[in-house]
């Protein structure tokens, strides 16, 4: 119960909440002048009086107690409510090779042409603003792996991210490795949601076979949708093509054989090839199409501030004082007025 | 009936309570205050380089990493930044920096950024070489891209040695860029950790394990004098270099002079907790408008009233005045 209350409810200084010890003074000193009467029986004690009086004190502690609390900050937190949606958990795994600089021309860009990473990063930018509801993280790999950011919901910084892709890359692709990284960065994920990685590159390298068996074991421990956006250069082999016998080898085609690769993890693995900006536009349309699971995701109700309504209870119990403290009258009269009083409750204090 | 009205004007207590109430009244209407905060755009470029692994700062009694250190006022600096600031990313290794993300806006995405600091790891460098001079240049150029000013946390030890000692050329306009350049490690040199292909730590660099002298161009003027001279079979001298290269300080002499190349400022890096304070002083803020709530200053007085009333009340006793005669 405190737990549910401390989860939803917060202080921004809660030192401060010390200051509610405050509230016991109304109920030690009165704002009223206190005042002798020749005896108690000019005021009986009567249950209209006794009520006021309480009132009047517990008026006085509430007004005390409600500014404190709003000066203490109190807010409901923000609250996270989990709905259903679709979209995915999703891991960016980006070649950051220098070959991603060039154009699909496999020149260094020039004129209309737009280099591999200037195009993968403008897709990309669009990919994730249309997925909103996913959470998603990235790696990013060349000659070793980087983990550039954990699973997130906030989607400026994986555009920043995103953005850094066109600076000039490195010099190798550590495909095996960058997949391990992304495969880890789920470790923590424990939702129910789908889980996929999308691995952009343009070429591959052949995977360490003690590497590709830690790869075996992650996908089993963690089953996730592979996609492999391929872009591929002019001249650069295909990966969906067998080649000749003879050249069959992972040496002088490692794309296709991270292909087969990726097929035999026996977990579900798409692999669209990309020959041009425009290609590349469609696969990201078909992901974008697939990953459409249900998925629970948070929307988040922002944190409400509730000072100023303490305030206002204190302002409220305050005017009850002061009209109160305005209707007090002395017993001492003119002598002019010698008409009998109407009985000033306040006055009981006394008694 | 006036004279009743009159008397209640003649005690404190009315008056406090009014005070009491007015301030209320005015913590109510009180309007936002658009106050002006310095927020900054920086980049934080972090050396994940071998001798980064350096364990010669201690906390709570264990010796830790120049990397975790450098981690932690990453973290803390991260912290300390006011919302609307935005904060950068890359690391330093080889001889360029590399930009894992651009600035984002460091409130909104507090806990992705803090994630990232705390993943890097030196096994993200993807060569030994530490060309410092090289990869504060290259951070340099990605700053002025951005634009963000400039927060390199390194700790100058370049391997292999600068030829001659002498900073290659920086080709930028030096003060362009304003920054920070934060020596990390302590001034007494310590061995360097060693690690094998897997990650382990198997020892510490001996003396031949690293290159003790840059070979690389013209041969320094006092070679000559050097034993086993000969100008085209050794023209280095004919015997191994020695040095001090396997152990590794923050060479403050030498960043301090990188720092004046390119126009930054310096800082060595003591207290993790301290980073925010020199990067305040040596980076551009610009002002951005945020919306402060200062209502708490007029309930304050309010409450000070109250309390004013009721602990007077209680303090002036509680004997009943005279009676009435």
């Amino acid at each position: 119960m405190w737990r549910r209350m401390t989860a939803d409810w917060g202080f921004d200084h809660p030192l401060l909440l010390a200051l509610l010890l405050l509230a016991i003074l109304p109920f030690i000193a009165s704002a009223f002048v206190r005042r002798g009467i020749p005896t108690l029986g000019l005021a009986p004690a009567d249950g209209v009086s006794r009520a006021v009086s309480l009132g009047l004190r517990l008026a006085g502690a509430l007004a005390i107690l409600a500014i404190v609390l709003g000066l203490a900050g109190l807010h409901r937190r923000e609250q996270v409510i989990a709905r259903q949606g679709t979209g995915a958990h999703l891991v960016l795994l980006l070649d950051r090779s220098s070959s991603m600089d060039n154009s699909f021309a496999d020149r260094a860009p020039s004129g209309d042409q737009e280099a591999k990473s200037v195009v993968a990063k403008r897709l990309l930018d669009d990919f994730v603003a249309r997925r909103a509801r996913d959470r998603i993280g990235v790696a990013a790999f060349s000659t070793s792996p980087m983990p550039v950011l954990p699973l997130t919901d906030h989607h400026e910084v994986v555009r920043a991210a995103i953005a850094a892709i066109d600076r000039p890359g490195l010099a190798f692709t550590d495909v095996g490795r960058g997949l391990a990284l992304a495969l880890s960065s789920f470790a923590e994920d424990t939702d129910e949601a789908s889980r996929a990685i999308l691995l952009v590159s343009d070429g591959a390298a052949l995977i360490d076979r003690r590497v590709q068996e830690t790869l075996r074991d992650a996908v089993a421990r963690t089953p996730v949708h592979l996609y492999w956006l391929f872009l591929r250069s002019r001249g650069a082999k295909g990966i969906f093509e067998a080649p000749p016998p003879g050249e069959n080898t992972p040496q002088a085609n490692p794309e296709r054989h991270l292909h087969l690769f990726f097929q035999s993890l026996g977990v579900p693995y798409r692999a669209f090839e990309a020959t041009s900006p425009q290609a590349v536009e469609q696969a990201i349309a078909e992901i974008d199409r697939q990953e459409t699971r249900p998925i629970t995701y948070v929307e988040r109700v922002p944190r409400r501030d509730l000072a100023r309504l303490a305030f206002a209870v204190a302002a409220a119990a305050l005017a009850l004082l002061l009209l109160a403290k305005l209707a007090e009258r002395s017993l001492v009269r003119p002598a002019s007025a010698t008409a009998a009083a109407g009985r000033e409750p306040v006055l009981r204090r006394a008694a | 009936m006036r004279r009743a009205r009159l008397d209640v004007l003649r005690d404190w207590r009315f008056w406090l309570l009014a005070i009491a109430g007015l301030s209320l009244v005015v913590a109510l209407v009180m309007p936002r205050l658009t106050l002006t905060r310095q927020a900054r755009d920086l980049l934080l470029v972090i050396d994940v380089t071998g001798s980064m692994n350096v364990r010669d700062y201690i906390e709570g009694g264990e010796p830790v990493s120049r990397l975790a250190t450098a981690k932690r006022a990453a973290r803390a600096l991260l912290a300390e930044l006011p919302c609307q600031s935005r904060l950068g990313l890359a690391i330093f290794t080889e001889r360029r920096s590399f930009l894992l993300f651009e600035p984002a806006e460091v409130c909104e995405n507090f806990a992705a950024m803090d994630g990232a600091i705390d993943t890097i790891d030196w096994r993200m460098a993807w060569e030994g070489d530490s060309y410092v001079a090289r990869g504060l240049h290259s951070a340099l150029a990605i700053a002025d891209s951005l634009p963000a000013d400039l927060v390199f946390l390194t700790d100058g030890q370049e391997a292999p040695p600068l030829a001659g000692g002498e900073l290659p050329a920086y080709e930028g306009e030096p003060g362009k860029v304003t920054g920070l350049l934060v020596g990390v490690g302590a001034a007494e040199p310590s061995p360097i950790p060693k690690y094998n292909e897997d990650g382990r730590e198997i020892g510490f660099y001996a003396e031949q394990d690293v290159p003790q002298e840059n070979r690389s161009g013209p041969p320094p003027a006092d070679a000559p004098s050097r034993a086993g001279w000969n100008p085209r079979n050794a023209p280095w001298g004919g015997e191994p270099a020695t040095g001090t290269e396997h152990l590794s300080a923050m060479r403050e002499e030498a960043l301090r002079r990188l720092a004046a190349q390119t126009g930054l400022g310096f800082a060595a890096l003591r207290d993790p907790a301290a980073l925010s304070a020199a990067v305040e002083a040596d980076t551009r803020a610009h002002p951005v408008e945020v919306r402060v709530d200062i209502s708490g200053i007029p309930a304050g007085l309010a409450l000070l009233a109250l309390t004013a009333l009721f602990g007077l009340g209680a303090l002036t006793g509680r004997r009943p005045e005279r009676l009435p005669a």
